[in-house]
């Protein structure tokens, strides 16, 4: 009966009440919906970089990543490249090479990072041969040199699709060579720094030009089914290739891993400021009730209610005042997150900013299951925390002199 | 063997400021069965006299025993039990709980006291019948008459079967028809389960129906004289 009691006490003032509710639902609403924002981004971004630059593991000889020596290269990658598909659980294997260069236009030159690669094999890894906004990747390129370039590239270096252009190249012996590019394909990823630095070739075009064997690649990307099985699969391909520095997207770009763990614990952070400003407004309207019930509590005591039995009952009444506000922001926030999750949030007047450090223009909401689980006990235990306070002044009531509202 | 036995009790208020002394060395028995009503002016102590005898509030001196038990010694727990299953409060302003029904602002107390479904369900049954408010048991207070929710509240103090009912001033927000109603259905309750009722009042028609009258003045036991009505 007591929780009878208190459910019942909490609609004996309608109006106070809903005001509570619908304060805390709004709050959590607002709280929910801009954490589900920020992790859209973040979720976004982590999505991004791994099928667009990394891959979920990469394999390369040790120190490459640190100075792009060609000497530090793999020379029988494909056939690498060949004993990682066959395993369990990876989704698409390519091996590329990597060389730093210059590529040049009549109009104009830039600093580039060449990757060569087998444009189907790369295709499966990556996500960038759908984000052609000119020409197309590799598809149409049945003769030699084709190039692929990111879009802030094209811009720098004034070239368009079927343009040329010029890479200056270094053999394993230090010789400088050039090579003569078409461009097939423009592409613009969610990163524009990384659209100004990048160019895709075909390996087997760049190879010859740099006198090294068809097999050669300086890494390899590995893309798994799930990104759960990362930690599994590195430690597999760790006791396979022991030469090999083999690294985790996490590993690669810690930034990205430190910024999703900073984002989750930010949300929690800010969903938690949220709560303990509503906390106060629950504690006020709690006291209230108290106070106009004092004759009443007064009653229960006298007849032989227990302090502890008085006292869960206004702790009772705290939560369930804090649950009904939190269940319908919950299912608002969900709905909303549903909703922008499936359509998305267009903030193309902000592209360029947002572009320049690595966001997408267009921001997909998506909050974990856990996460809202995280929140729903957070409310709980800010209730509780709300109801101490009003619950120890209704116990600390005199009988006596309470019954007669004193 | 007297129920209540109370002795050399004194009440201060204000001992370190400005002492009121609400009571000054009563003396005084309760019989099983009593009828007995406590008049006096107001501030002569008769609240205070009914709270210490509810274990509502210490005294400053002096003792309460209840059954040889004295309940001015009690912790807080046991006092809060003391009560739950000895004592029947029915107050001034009825004082029900106003989110609960009729039959379930009778029933609350004896689920405070654990009793069994069965046994809850018959006895609300019962006293509601007694108290002629049966076709009222699933309407909530506020829609209740003032003499209709002092009977609920007198049922609900039966309900938990107190050994006494203590009843301060429960006439005073009554018309004169529910007054006599509500004596009357007390009087038979007195007459026919020997219930023990102590109240305190102004009111004439208490007094009349009263087998016993004690008259308090300056926190003092004036007069203490049996009646035959």
């Amino acid at each position: 009966m007591l929780i009878q009691i208190a459910w019942r006490n909490v609609w004996r003032n309608k109006v106070r009440s809903l005001v509570v509710v619908i304060a805390v639902a709004l709050g959590l609403w607002a709280g929910v919906f801009s954490d589900a924002f920020m992790q859209g981004m973040a979720d976004q971004q982590i999505y991004s970089v791994i099928h667009t630059k990394t891959g979920h593991i990469q394999l390369n000889e040790p120190c490459f990543l640190q100075n792009h020596d060609l000497q530090l290269r793999m020379d029988h990658a494909d056939s690498l490249t060949s004993e990682i598909s066959a395993m369990p659980g990876v989704a698409a294997v390519s091996a590329i090479l990597q060389q730093t260069s210059m590529a040049s236009t009549s109009a104009s030159s830039a600093g580039v990072m060449i990757n060569a690669v087998d444009p189907d094999d790369q295709q499966k890894v990556s996500d960038l041969y759908t984000m052609m906004v000119a020409g197309s990747w590799f598809e149409r390129s049945t003769r030699s040199n084709p190039i692929v370039i990111g879009q802030g590239l094209a811009n720098k270096l004034k070239v368009k699709e079927k343009s040329r252009m010029v890479l200056t190249l270094q053999t394993d012996q230090g010789e400088i060579v050039y090579g003569a590019f078409k461009v097939v394909g423009i592409f613009k990823s969610q990163d524009s720094e990384y659209d100004k630095l990048t160019v895709f070739v075909r390996r087997q075009d760049l190879l010859p030009l740099i006198h090294l064997p068809e097999s050669t690649a300086t890494s390899i990307t590995v893309l798994l089914n799930n990104t759960e099985d990362t930690e599994v699969k590195m430690a597999e391909l760790n006791s396979r290739y022991k030469d090999l520095q083999i690294q985790s997207w996490t590993e690669i770009t810690p930034m990205l891993q430190m910024m999703s763990s900073a984002m989750t614990l930010t949300n929690i952070i800010f969903v938690g400021i949220i709560l303990i400003a509503l906390a106060f407004g629950i504690i006020n309207t709690m006291l209230m009730a108290v106070m106009d019930r004092t004759r009443e509590i007064g009653m229960l005591a006298s007849i032989g209610m227990k302090p502890g039995q008085i006292f869960w009952m206004i702790m009772l009444e705290t939560v369930f005042l804090s649950i009904t506000g939190a269940i319908f922001g919950l299912v608002a926030s969900i709905l909303m997150v549903n909703w922008f999750g499936r359509s998305g949030i267009d903030l193309g007047m902000l592209a360029e900013g947002i572009n320049s450090v690595g966001f997408s223009t267009t921001v997909y909401p998506g909050l974990s299951t856990a996460m809202y689980a995280i929140i729903a006990c957070m409310v709980v235990v800010i209730a509780l925390i709300a109801g101490i306070f009003p619950a120890r002044r209704a116990i600390s009531l005199k009988p006596a002199s309470a019954v007669r509202g004193e | 063997m007297a129920v209540i036995e109370i002795s050399s009790l004194t009440k201060t208020y204000n001992e370190t400021t400005v002492p009121v002394h609400a009571l000054n060395g009563v003396d005084l028995q309760f019989e099983k069965g009593e009828f007995t009503a406590i008049v006096g002016p107001s501030g002569c102590g008769k609240t205070t006299l009914l709270n210490m005898m509810g274990g509502l509030d210490a005294p400053s001196s002096g003792e309460v025993l209840v059954e040889n038990e004295d309940i001015t010694r009690m912790k807080a727990g046991p006092l809060v039990e003391y009560r739950l299953n000895n004592i029947g409060f029915i107050f001034q302003s009825y004082n029900l709980i106003p989110v609960l029904t009729v039959e379930e602002n009778v029933q609350f107390i004896m689920e405070l006291q654990h009793r069994n479904k069965k046994e809850v369900r018959d006895r609300v049954d019962h006293l509601l019948q007694v108290m002629g408010i049966s076709d009222k048991k699933t309407v909530r207070p506020k829609f209740l008459s003032g003499g209709q929710q002092q009977r609920v509240a007198v049922a609900r103090a039966l309900a938990s079967k107190p050994k006494f009912i203590l009843a301060d001033e429960p006439t005073a927000n009554l018309d004169s028809k529910s007054t006599d109603t509500l004596l009357d259905l007390m009087a038979e309750l007195n007459e026919q389960e020997q219930m023990t009722f102590i109240f305190s009042t102004h009111d004439q028609r208490v007094m009349d129906k009263a087998k016993r009258i004690i008259t308090m003045e300056d926190g003092k036991v004036i007069s203490d004289v049996k009646v035959s009505n």
